[in-house]
């Protein structure tokens, strides 16, 4: 029983797009430009050529938010879409119908559909695959040259992610929808 | 438990079973064959609308089946567009229902007597038309039978679809169960069914509308409006379909009775539709009114899309000023106007589809990934049109075999 968190300092990222290879690997997630749990945000470089402002180009990696109040799971007919023990949000291939409702809901673009069992996928923090063999890091977090996740319990006052959400400011997106995520952005 | 009580209770059960039996039998129907459903005038208008009909019929086969091989990519949805023209096409369907519903009701349930001569077409029209849209929307869900199944063992009782696809089942249990009665005149009855069937009408329908009333991830739609908005829309739509109904059963020539029918459905129509007005205007200015980001920059959009535009003016402008020019004594005009009213109908359900839809969730996903920076495109594919063409199809083909089986005029 934990409560599964992920804290991204993310002005390290690079683009360099690791984790997006790393997780399609891991979890299996099919080819294409629609398929993917993770993604790399970025923003335009501004300024006009020559006289560009390098240092404006950030990138935001992200992926599932994992809602503590996700829209996605409250709008699913059929609790196909639920919590876990850890408080991870899952969707159980069995039951999913669908009916799409929560790619329409999902605030943060972070649904697509499987196209093997024809129903709804998202990030669910490697718990089918790496963190039911036992690990405890994620393929994402696990692959990225410059550190930017950390992931853990944000229950356990010990752990690692606990000490950063401490010691650091952070923001979360979007955070007026009142979704409560549990992926922090360390500024 | 003695023998005596055992056998008492065969009894009974047995005479239960005669009785729901010599009920069920005793429904009055025409005996109809194959000849028969062949049997019609002639004209050219009625051979038209046969052959189309029967056209339509063929491509919800062909649509149909090319889902069936191919799935979900046959259509043209998108993870950005995940609702097409299907999830369109049902509302359209099931709001035509909830009106022709609501008009039935005017008779059989407030007692309104001008109208008690719609209220049999009127409801059998309901249960033609939301029949239709479950034809429609079970291509569209992906796994219909997991649907079944999982809305009993784990309902989501906090989704809003969830609510309206059960009650819009038991409303139609309803909707049947008042129909057999208005057949066999049985009118007490048939009100406390009837009115049963229209309270769980109007919640499935405006539960239809937290659909998208409850979209926070989505300013443009999210809020109030559609809820209310939609019970409004219902009752229009409804009258629309009714015009068109007695056009058809009266062939453009209304007695006494119909015309006064059809004048006072004209006056409530005007009202309605004037209200609309008003609700569509004072959405739009606040949508607009702020420039809040996600709401202000979409409802522009809308402004300037042709189908906004085609569903105000066919749905809205033409009917209200063809009513208000002899206070809706022009019926003949009105059944072409109430036509021109439900292509203008499809077009507000597919723009309220379409446009909760339009703007992307700014990720920054503006590169490497499918997303348009600005707005989501999304246009049918032919599979997704053949299969909405085909709920037409099916639509009138049951309307047509019904008023053969049933006699659906009223009883003088
Ligand atoms: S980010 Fe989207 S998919 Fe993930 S929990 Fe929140 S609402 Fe659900
Ligand atoms: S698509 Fe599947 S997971 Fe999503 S809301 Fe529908 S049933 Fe639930
Ligand atoms: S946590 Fe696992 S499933 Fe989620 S994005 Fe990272 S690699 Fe993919």
């Amino acid at each position: 029983m934990s409560r599964y968190g992920m804290a991204l300092d993310y002005k390290n990222c690079i683009n360099c797009k690791a984790c997006e290879v790393a997780c399609k690997e891991e979890n299996g997630v099919l080819l294409g430009a629609d398929k993917h749990r993770i993604w790399v945000g970025a923003n335009d470089v501004d300024g006009e050529w020559p006289l560009l402002d390098i240092v404006s180009a950030t990138f935001m990696p992200s992926q599932c938010q994992q809602c503590e109040d996700a829209p996605c799971q409250s709008v699913c007919p059929t609790n196909a879409t639920y919590y876990d023990e850890n408080d991870v949000v899952r969707v159980d291939p069995d039951k999913c119908i669908l009916c799409s409702y929560c790619m329409n809901a999902c605030p943060y673009d972070a649904r697509y559909v499987d196209d093997r069992t024809m129903t709804v996928d998202k990030c669910n923090f490697c718990s089918d695959t790496r963190l039911s063999r036992g690990d405890t890091t994620t393929a994402c977090q696990n692959t990225c040259p410059t550190k930017v996740r950390t992931f853990g319990d944000l229950d356990d006052p010990e752990s690692e992610i606990s000490e950063l959400l401490r010691t650091r400011e952070h923001f979360s997106l979007k955070a007026h929808l009142g979704t409560k995520p549990k992926l922090y952005y360390l500024t | 438990m003695s023998e005596t009580t055992k056998t008492a209770e065969a009894v009974q059960e047995q005479s239960f079973i005669a009785k729901a039996k010599e009920f069920v039998f005793t429904i009055p129907v025409n005996k109809v064959s194959i000849k028969d459903l062949r049997d019609f005038e002639k004209t050219p208008r009625n051979n038209f609308i046969a052959v189309l009909t029967l056209a339509f019929i063929a491509m919800f086969v062909v649509g149909v089946a090319i889902y069936l091989s191919q799935g979900h990519h046959a259509y043209n949805v998108t993870r950005e567009h995940p609702w097409g023209l299907l999830i369109a096409v049902y509302i359209f369907f099931v709001v035509s229902s909830t009106g022709l519903c609501i008009v039935g009701s005017l008779g059989d349930v407030f007692g309104f007597k001008d109208y008690e001569l719609i209220a049999k077409r009127a409801i059998f029209g309901s249960i033609v038309t939301i029949l239709a849209g479950f034809a429609v929307i079970a291509f569209e869900i992906g796994h219909p039978v997991t649907m079944l199944i999982y809305n009993v063992l784990s309902p989501g009782l906090t989704s809003a679809i969830w609510w309206m696809g059960t009650l819009y089942g038991i409303y139609l249990t309803f909707m049947i169960i008042e129909f057999v009665f208005l057949l066999k005149n049985d009118m007490k009855m048939a009100k406390i069914f009837g009115l049963s069937g229209l309270l769980v009408g109007l919640a499935a329908h405006s539960n239809l509308g937290s659909v998208f009333g409850f979209l926070n991830a989505r300013p443009i739609s999210n809020g109030v409006f559609y809820p209310t908005y939609f019970i409004l829309t219902a009752f229009i739509t409804g009258i629309f379909i009714a015009f068109i109904i007695m056009g058809i059963r009266y062939k453009n020539v209304f007695p006494e009775a119909v015309k006064t029918m059809l004048t006072g459905l004209a006056k409530i129509q005007a009202l309605l539709l004037s209200i609309l007005i008003f609700f569509v205007t004072w959405k739009m200015l606040t949508d607009i009114y702020g420039g809040m980001p996600n709401r202000a920059d979409v409802a522009l959009h809308i402004l300037g899309s042709w189908t906004f535009w085609a569903e105000v003016i066919l749905a809205m402008l033409i009917p209200l000023i063809v009513i208000l020019k002899d206070y809706g004594k022009s019926h003949v005009l009105l059944v072409w106007v109430s036509l021109a009213g439900m292509v203008g109908i499809f077009f507000m359900r597919y723009n309220l589809v379409h446009d909760t839809q339009l703007k992307p969730l700014q990720m920054m996903k503006i590169r490497e990934y499918q997303l348009v920076p600005e707005w989501i495109h999304y246009f049918p594919s032919a599979t997704e049109i053949m299969i909405s063409l085909g709920g037409v199809g099916l639509c009138i083909a049951m309307y047509y075999v019904g008023s053969k089986v049933f006699n659906l005029d009223a009883d003088h």
